[in-house]
């Protein structure tokens, strides 16, 4: 079956439109991006995953599905939890396949004398330097000037979280205002991986279970009910009287 | 949690499914096509055995667990037909040195379990959101003893007078057959017959799964 833009596509269906965007501009061809969740086969474009094709200017295609288990991709924050010290890397558990690497050296101001000190069970928010199909994972947690930026060790008082991979996705858009409205009222740190784990930390114990909660309901929740889910909430941490 | 009722022709029976009910499972659903219903989970890619570890593809458990009682030859028959025709529908060229485990709970059977195994096994695979090639859809027929008649998604009580019984698997793109199983005596004219009938309606049911995935995909 043909489907184009903002359709509900399944996989084997094949993409049609594409090939009369490419002549829009003038003189020159527009590239063509294909996100995830579709593949090329000769000269046909097929979708691969069940979901809503979407496309982003200037020709972004990709298909929004819903997912759980996390595969890793170059350049994606995660979070991950340290399994395992060797030598000098550690083994780090980022819910996918396999098991990813992190160098004693991949952290601001680490060197050879000078080891970062990482326990194991230690939780750590990097980002996926090598992601490939046939090769194991490999993290970071500086950017290319060596800085640590936001990356680096979680506190441990702070309460991990598991969900799905589209709901992290949602959040993390820039239109969703969930953790704007939550931070009104209540102050909390947060870092959310793409690998669908979620690192959350308030002032107690209970303000970070709700707030925990209040993500979780996120999921089946459009972005103006979500106003109306926050204040709910904060009712019932008696935040506002 | 979406759940869904169609009435789907007379030909097939009423098909019903729920999604994403299992909570560890990375897909999961409920499916049932009249009476027998199955429950299928799936997990994966994870990390592989390495007896079982495959360096170009990802592999593929399925286990099929009947109502009662061990596993036996039958059961064994069920999973080696969803792990070859699973195989074929999912691009196994792009997770190598990884495995997915297919777990199936039979709840209740009254005819056509085969052909409900694959079709559950294939929406839990839509809704695990590994990428696939195409869909499958698995239709159930048989030919009535006394009048040659071809019946199809016959259910229990239909199946005792049956002559043979056929279950057939398509995929979306070309409504080539994945997979073929047959029971009975039967010509080559009647096979065929029941093949070409049997293609007309698997479109029912991949419409079924792109209404679920409609239903689903707008609540999220």
């Amino acid at each position: 079956m043909e489907v184009s833009v903002g359709d509900v596509v399944m996989p084997g269906d094949s993409l049609k439109d594409i090939k009369s965007t490419k002549k829009e501009g003038k003189n020159e061809r527009e590239n063509v991006i294909l996100g995830p969740g579709l593949r090329r086969e000769g000269d046909k474009v097929y979708v691969c995953k069940a979901g809503i094709l979407k496309r982003r200017d200037p020709a972004v295609y990709y298909v929004d599905s819903y997912q759980k288990r996390y595969i890793p991709s170059r350049g994606e924050n995660v979070v991950g939890i340290v399994t395992q010290k060797s030598g000098d890397i550690y083994k780090v558990d980022v819910g996918a396949s396999e098991q990813a690497t992190l160098s004693y050296l991949a952290f601001e101001g680490a060197t050879k004398k000078n080891r970062p000190d990482l326990q194991v069970g230690d939780v750590i928010y990097a980002k996926m330097l090598v992601a490939s199909k046939d090769m194991e994972p490999e993290l970071v947690c500086v950017d290319s000037q060596g800085k640590e930026n936001e990356l680096g060790v979680l506190s441990s008082d702070g309460m991990v979280f598991t969900c799905s991979l589209s709901l992290v996705r949602k959040l993390l858009n820039p239109e969703c205002p969930l953790f704007r409205i939550l931070g009104r009222n209540q102050a909390y740190e947060l870092a959310a991986g793409m690998n669908g784990r979620i690192w959350i930390k308030a002032r107690s114990v209970q303000e970070t279970i709700a707030a925990a909660n209040a993500i979780l309901a996120a999921e089946y929740t459009v972005a103006s009910e979500m106003q109306k889910l926050c204040a709910r909430i904060e009712k019932t941490l008696l935040l506002v009287t | 949690m979406v759940e869904e009722d169609t009435e789907i022709d007379c030909v097939l029976r009423p098909m019903n499914c729920e999604i994403n009910l299992l909570s560890r499972s990375d897909g999961s659903t409920m499916f049932m096509q009249g009476d027998t219903t199955i429950v299928a989970g799936i997990n994966g890619p994870m990390e592989v055995k390495s007896q079982k570890m495959a360096y170009d593809k990802l592999s593929i458990e399925v286990t099929y667990t009947p109502l009662t009682g061990p596993a036996k030859v039958d059961d064994r028959l069920i999973e080696t037909y969803i792990r070859e025709s699973c195989e074929s529908a999912i691009l196994v060229s792009l997770h190598p040195n990884t495995m997915i485990c297919i777990n199936l709970q039979e709840v209740q059977d009254s005819g056509g379990l085969l052909a409900c195994a694959i079709n559950a096994s294939c929406l839990a695979l839509i809704n695990s959101g590994l990428s696939m090639k195409f869909t499958i859809a698995a239709v159930s027929c048989m030919i009535e003893k006394e009048t040659g008649k071809i019946i199809m998604d016959p259910d229990n009580t239909q199946l005792k007078n049956a002559k043979a019984e056929f279950t057939y698997a398509f995929d979306s793109i070309n409504k080539d057959i994945v997979c073929c199983h047959s029971v009975g005596r039967f010509s080559q004219s009647e096979f065929l017959a029941s093949v070409d009938k049997c293609k007309q309606v698997s479109q029912f049911i991949f419409d079924f799964y792109r209404e679920i995935t409609k239903k689903y995909a707008n609540t999220v």
